[in-house]
């Protein structure tokens, strides 16, 4: 808040939590910018190529130099996908390079990327290549960027109509608050993961992209809302009684005002809380229904996807780290959350104290 | 007296059955609703195939009921299920009410282990926080409950899967329940924790102190039994947590149970199957519930009379 005279310092974990918030924001929003080859671009003959060998030393002369320079990978043994880097042939690391072309924002078309290596034959893959030879990378980025939209879009749906219901329930007849918070308690027990999966069934298993991604945003608002109706309807009850509300109801405010402009603000913060929760575990819905091949489905990138290629017990046990890339990308994500959470919460304490 | 807290128990028992009764029909009639409106069932990826003409599908349909009006479909599934006749699986084609009690056992085992595990770091942590105060195990103890409350369940079955490559640890059974009891441990170590620090301050450990009683009989005989309540409310709600979870769990680890049952269900298109596992997740949840609440009512019952003492 802006009254307090800039007096809320934040903890430090608080401040890491929304450093790492903001970093995936901007990954978000310059994905195509960040990531240097098309994600669905394809070299045949570099399947699950190891990180790219980086070196700092002039090629000739070995002496030091800004600009690192990256190694043709060269394969030594087909069957198991073993690489060295072939030391004569190599390409400097640009910035700015130039590469597929896109639209920033999805306005401004563009062909550069941050950073490439300005040749066709030898590429920078960062975490190496995928079983098609896509870079691992950029679909790492390119999934961040349809997790994170289609999961945000999630929670606005899911916390307005369980904020909307959360109200009626709260404050209308007996009627529909004994229904809206049944079915609510019904759905809260019951697990969200089997309740989507069943709801998923209903619909084709392979779906094109966009498709999914709406049916996604619809299960999330079909199985996120009650949480946030259960949390609205208490809060609704305990701001009720208070006497502001009942000044303002014999000054005869209607009911639905009386909501919307009276109790609506003064609820506010815990549910604004509440939406920032249930995001981490929509990305964790979709990251599930992607690694069983009913979210979003190749060759589109995507968290659970991606994951799902850590399956491969062998490729597991040499790669473990890239493979694993997009689960840590998930952890992070939900630590960030928490962190940012926590920060803010034990702030509100402080100042309420 | 006693007749009173009879009708109380009995009204309870009926509240609960009613209850039970009433999430049993939402659910399955929700679900068969929505499974069955959406036009799309075992026979659909039949339509591409060209070998197959129209007239045969219909047929095949027409042969397991479904051209019928969906409310008569339910109706009759109703009818059956209240004989705990389910049907036949599609894909696995055996009564459906067998296959699911049988992977229910199954993952329900492994959800004991979990809670077990749970448990027992949640108990131990609390204990010793309560009993030594001291500042770096209260920092560790905030440090796990953050990290196991954000480690996704993916990660870790997948880190449980790299550990069972590396041959770390061999056995199937403990790393799934393991992976399955992380984010519980964080639930119940905050909880438990939590309320046993609010025990502490209350005037009845103050009255033990005073008659001179070790901190450690303190802790675990007054103390645990005031802090106890509310994580049992925590393992209530536990439960319906860990059967979806087993879902992720039991995928990536390749253990059969619920949850690798409900994914293959969903792979199949087997509705009858998606049904049962429905019914017995539910019935599974409220179990859990109403054991909980039972649990507490006994525990706060204990507390009661030894006031009366």
């Amino acid at each position: 808040m802006s009254d307090n005279g800039g007096s809320t310092r934040l903890s430090i974990a608080a401040k890491a939590g929304i450093l790492l918030l903001l970093g995936f924001v901007l990954v978000a929003v310059f994905a195509d910018f960040l990531a240097p080859y098309d994600h669905t671009s394809q070299s045949r003959n570099l399947p699950n190529a190891s990180i790219s060998t980086i070196s700092f030393s002039n090629d000739d002369s070995g002496s030091f130099s800004l600009v690192p320079r990256v190694f043709e990978p060269k394969m030594t043994d087909a069957l198991l996908q073993s690489y060295t880097h072939d030391p004569s042939r190599s390409a400097k690391v640009e910035f700015f390079a130039k590469g597929y072309s896109y639209r920033l924002l999805g306005v401004i078309p563009l062909d550069r990327h941050l950073f490439g290596t300005g040749s066709d034959e030898i590429g920078l893959h960062l975490l190496g290549t995928d079983a098609l030879g896509r870079d691992r990378f950029s679909r790492l980025l390119i999934a961040i960027r349809f997790s994170l939209i289609v999961c945000t879009i999630g929670a606005a749906f899911a916390s307005i109509v369980g904020i909307a219901l959360g109200l009626v329930g709260g404050y209308a007849g007996k009627m529909a608050d004994t229904v809206i918070s049944g079915v609510a308690d019904a759905v809260i027990s019951l697990p969200s993961m089997i309740v989507i999966l069943a709801a998923r069934v209903a619909f084709p298993l392979e779906l094109p992209p966009m498709t999914a991604a709406l049916l996604l945003v619809g299960l999330f608002t079909f199985t996120g809302w009650a949480e946030m109706t259960r949390l609205t309807r208490g809060l609704v009850k305990r701001t009720r009684t208070l006497d502001y509300i009942t000044a303002a109801r014999i000054s005869g405010v209607s009911g639905s005002r009386i909501l919307v402009r009276h109790i609506l603000p003064n609820i506010a913060r815990p549910l604004l809380t509440q939406a920032t929760l249930i995001l981490p575990a929509f990305l964790l819905v979709e990251a599930t229904l992607s690694f069983l091949g009913v979210g979003l489905q190749e060759p589109e990138p995507s968290l659970g996807n991606m994951l799902a290629a850590a399956n491969d017990l062998t490729q597991l046990r040499e790669h473990a780290f890239v493979l694993l890339s997009p689960a840590i990308v998930i952890a992070l994500f939900v630590l960030a959350v928490r962190l940012t959470n926590t920060g803010f919460n034990t702030n509100e304490d402080r100042k309420n104290f | 007296m006693r007749i009173i807290g009879g009708q109380f128990v009995l009204q309870f028992f009926i509240r609960k059955i009613v209850q039970g009764i009433l999430l049993l029909l939402i659910t399955s009639a929700a679900a068969f609703f929505l499974l069955s409106s959406a036009g799309s069932d075992a026979f659909t990826s039949l339509r591409e195939n060209p070998q197959v003409s129209a007239a045969a599908i219909e047929k095949l349909r027409a042969s397991y009921g479904l051209d019928r009006p969906v409310i008569e479909r339910y109706g009759s599934w109703l009818a059956s299920a209240a004989r705990a006749d389910l049907g036949d699986s599609f894909y696995y084609q055996v009564p459906v009410a067998q296959l699911v009690l049988a992977r229910f056992w199954s993952t329900a085992v492994l959800a004991f282990a979990a809670i077990g595990i749970a448990c027992l770091i949640a108990v131990t942590l609390a204990f010793l926080n309560a009993r030594f105060r001291s500042r770096t195990l209260s920092v560790f103890t905030d440090g796990i409950i953050l990290v196991f409350s954000s480690t996704p369940r993916i990660v870790i079955s997948l880190l449980a899967l790299a550990i069972l490559v590396y041959g770390a640890i061999t056995s199937v059974f403990w790393l799934s329940a393991i992976s399955l009891s992380v984010p519980l441990v964080a639930l119940l170590l905050a909880q438990f924790n939590q309320s046993l620090q609010d025990a502490m301050l209350e005037d009845f450990v103050r009255t033990a102190r005073a008659k001179g009683l070790s901190e450690t009989v303190i802790i675990l005989r007054h103390a645990f039994r005031a802090a106890i309540n509310p994580a049992l409310t925590v393992f209530g709600l536990s439960l319906g947590a860990l059967l979806g979870g087993s879902v992720i769990v039991e995928t990536v680890i390749g253990r059969p149970g619920i949850g690798s049952l409900t994914v293959t269900a969903v792979r199949n298109r087997d509705i009858p199957l998606l049904m049962g596992v429905m019914i017995v997740v539910s019935i599974a949840v409220w179990a859990g519930n109403s054991l909980a609440e039972v649990l507490q009512f006994v525990n706060d019952k204990r507390l009661k009379s030894q006031e009366g003492e």
